[in-house]
């Protein structure tokens, strides 16, 4: 790992590839505003394979956010495509990319985003009560499995106001976890902690890649974005470069 | 369908942690429903017990009898006009009887108030009803034991008397009161009959705490002209309305009134009740609904706005729930289900309130007991209060944006 090398990203293929997790070709989401044309993504293609650990990074207005939507399924793009473990999502009704969202995505967001009245199990479930049926108490083991993942088993009864902001983000990537997603999206999942704190969750990132789980950061933290061994800088709406980490920073 | 339920399930236990997270705020804002079903329960129950009541009561009267007295039952006529009218004279009866084609059978009835004792018991406020001896065809009372008295002791005015259920119970605790003599106004009388018990007429009038004397026999005992009096005229149950018109028309001659004078006698009939009680019972049952509607309505918007409220403020959970999965449907209804958890614990509330208010009225009023139907209709009305209301916040929930509302603060 002496060298670091650089290579552009690869062009999207027609076809959907069994081993590309995402696959995004020429994606655009242009909003009217009044009579003016804003590009919040110009023609982005991508493709991300199973186990990668890859950061997206990017100024404020470089359209970073909305990238992350649209691979998050939470928005749908104005052009292009995007398929989704060979699923094509581009295209989706509000129901069907929720139900893709439940199956194929694990958010962990900045602030954390808990149910502030439900304790840490009650969170972890959650995914699973909207995943078609799951009984009360195999969802109830699968989010105890999940807790005790990332450390919280003496933790699962508490309420979010009762645990630290780090065990608070543990809860969210339990949450993130539990439905065994293709996809684990982070976006900013160190901003609202301590640096400590902060590298302790980055650990656990590394921890759940090296598991086998493909993870995708969205920082502006550079020493954040270094754990990953992709990072992906936008400007302007476009990629801008898209390079191999070659010496991986440890926890 | 077993996802319905598993989702109806989940919804549930969101919508009770939520209602007992805002305890105070979920029972305010319930208080308008409570009130709402609170007077249509309550209504439907009263009335249905005013019926049952009026329905008994009117037994005692029987379809196929009229009656000619001063005052007419469904009032209509100024007081003061009633009030100058001359009373009734008790001999028009045989001519009522010889005149009026329709007329089966004429009884005579007078009565007032009176006390009555036995040795030592006594027995206050006694109804003394004075009658011929026919009057057991124009009314429903019956002798439970001993005798009737007979038409030549009423011509002989004897001191003869027959006691009402209660007064019998009341003079003659542990003694058979036949054959004994009590005695009322400084009369004696022998007691021959003991009268079935009745029950009350409109809940009010208790006819087993009366007593039954000849009519001659009561015209000589008590001077006074006070007191209820009447000609009682049994007629054929197919023919009443014509047999009301001629009675009116024999009533008439006998007094020699003019054409143009109005009646100054009422001929009177159940029907003149049953009208009277109808229009009641409509008021009655016309107020409820206006103060059912009402606070319904008022209630309703109190939920829909409690709705809004809670929509606004779980923003952000909703966006979470929504990014994790939750499908419109999921989020709508929760939402809806936590209204109609509000309105359906605000309808049991003022159900057991009703009830309990309704044990109340059955205990010392009249008799009232809720049906299932009306406890099953007040329950479906609050579910429906509470899907109505809730409607278009769960709606708006389930429309938000999740990226929107993740960034909601």
């Amino acid at each position: 790992m002496s060298d670091t090398h650089t290579k552009t990203a690869t062009t999207a293929t027609a076809r959907p590839d069994s081993d590309m997790l995402i696959l995004v070709k020429d994606l655009y989401k242009i909003y009217e505003l009044g009579h003016t044309e804003v590009r919040a993504l110009d023609g982005v293609s991508l493709n991300i394979e199973k186990n990668e650990y890859v950061s997206i990074m990017g100024p404020s207005g470089s359209g970073k956010s909305t990238l992350m939507n649209l691979i998050g399924c939470l928005d749908t793009p104005t052009k292009g495509e995007y398929f989704l473990d060979d699923i094509n999502v581009a295209h989706m009704s509000d129901d069907e990319l929720a139900a893709v969202r439940n199956r194929k995505i694990g958010f962990v967001f900045q602030t954390f985003n808990l149910l502030p009245k439900s304790t840490s199990l009650r969170n972890v479930e959650l995914p699973l009560i909207y995943n078609g049926g799951i009984p009360a108490d195999a969802r109830r083991s699968l989010a105890e499995e999940a807790l005790r993942r990332v450390g919280l088993e003496s933790r699962m009864l508490h309420k979010p106001n009762e645990l630290s902001g780090g065990q608070r983000q543990r809860v969210a990537v339990a949450r993130a976890l539990v439905n065994n997603p293709a996809i684990i999206l982070a976006d900013e999942p160190t901003g609202n902690l301590d640096s400590k704190t902060g590298e302790e969750i980055m650990t656990l990132f590394d921890e759940l890649h090296a598991a086998g789980n493909t993870i995708i950061l969205v920082t502006h933290e550079e020493h954040i974005a270094l754990h990953a061994n992709r990072t992906i800088r936008l400007l302007d709406g476009k990629i801008a470069t898209d390079v191999r980490n070659g010496d991986r920073l440890k926890g | 369908m077993k996802h319905r339920r598993y989702f109806f399930n989940e919804n549930l236990k969101i919508a009770l942690a939520e209602l007992w997270a805002n305890k105070m705020r979920s029972l305010l804002t319930a208080t308008g429903i409570v009130i709402g079903i609170i007077a249509v329960t309550l209504m439907s129950t009263l009335i249905a017990g005013v019926d049952g009541l009026f329905e008994q009561s009117m037994k005692f009267l029987g379809k196929d009898v009229v009656y000619i007295e001063k005052w007419p039952w469904g009032g209509g006529e100024e007081w003061w006009t009633i009030r100058n009218r001359p009373e009734i004279d008790m001999d028009l009866a045989d001519k009522i009887a010889e005149w009026s084609d329709y007329a089966l059978s004429v009884a005579k009835e007078r009565g007032r108030g009176a006390d009555l004792t036995y040795k030592e018991m006594k027995s206050e406020g006694i109804f003394v009803n004075g009658v011929t001896a026919n009057y057991l065809d124009v009314s429903t009372v019956e002798v439970e034991y001993g005798r009737w008295f007979t038409e030549p002791e009423d011509r002989t005015y004897s001191q003869v008397i027959l006691l009402g259920y209660e007064v019998a119970k009341a003079l003659f605790p542990n003694e058979d009161p036949l054959d004994k003599e009590v005695h009322m106004g400084g009369q004696r009388y022998l007691v021959i009959g003991i009268l079935a018990q009745m029950g009350k007429f409109m809940g009010l009038q208790n006819m087993d705490t009366r007593v039954v004397i000849p009519f001659n026999t009561f015209e000589k005992n008590f001077h006074s002209r006070w007191g209820m009096r009447r000609i009682a005229v049994k007629v054929p149950p197919d023919h009443v309305d014509e047999a009301i018109e001629d009675l009116r028309g024999v009533m008439r001659i006998l007094r020699q009134q003019k054409p143009d004078e109005p009646d100054n006698f009422a001929v009177n009939q159940q029907q003149a009740f049953e009208q009277q009680y109808a229009m009641i019972k409509y008021s009655i049952g016309g107020v409820g609904l206006v103060i059912t509607a009402l606070s319904l309505l008022v209630g309703g918007i109190g939920i829909a706005n409690i709705m809004f409220v809670s929509v606004k403020e779980r923003t952000r959970e909703i966006g979470v729930r929504k990014a994790l999965g939750a499908k419109k449907r999921h989020i709508k209804g929760q939402f809806l289900i936590e209204a109609v958890v509000i309105t359906g614990v605000a309808g049991v509330v003022g159900l057991l309130i009703a009830a309990g208010l309704s044990w109340v009225v059955n205990e010392f009023v009249f008799p009232a007991r809720m049906s299932f139907f009306v406890a099953f209709m007040a329950i479906a009305l609050s579910v429906i209060v509470g899907v109505v209301a809730g409607w278009t916040p769960a709606r708006q929930a389930a429309n938000l944006d999740p990226i929107e509302s993740l960034r909601y603060e």
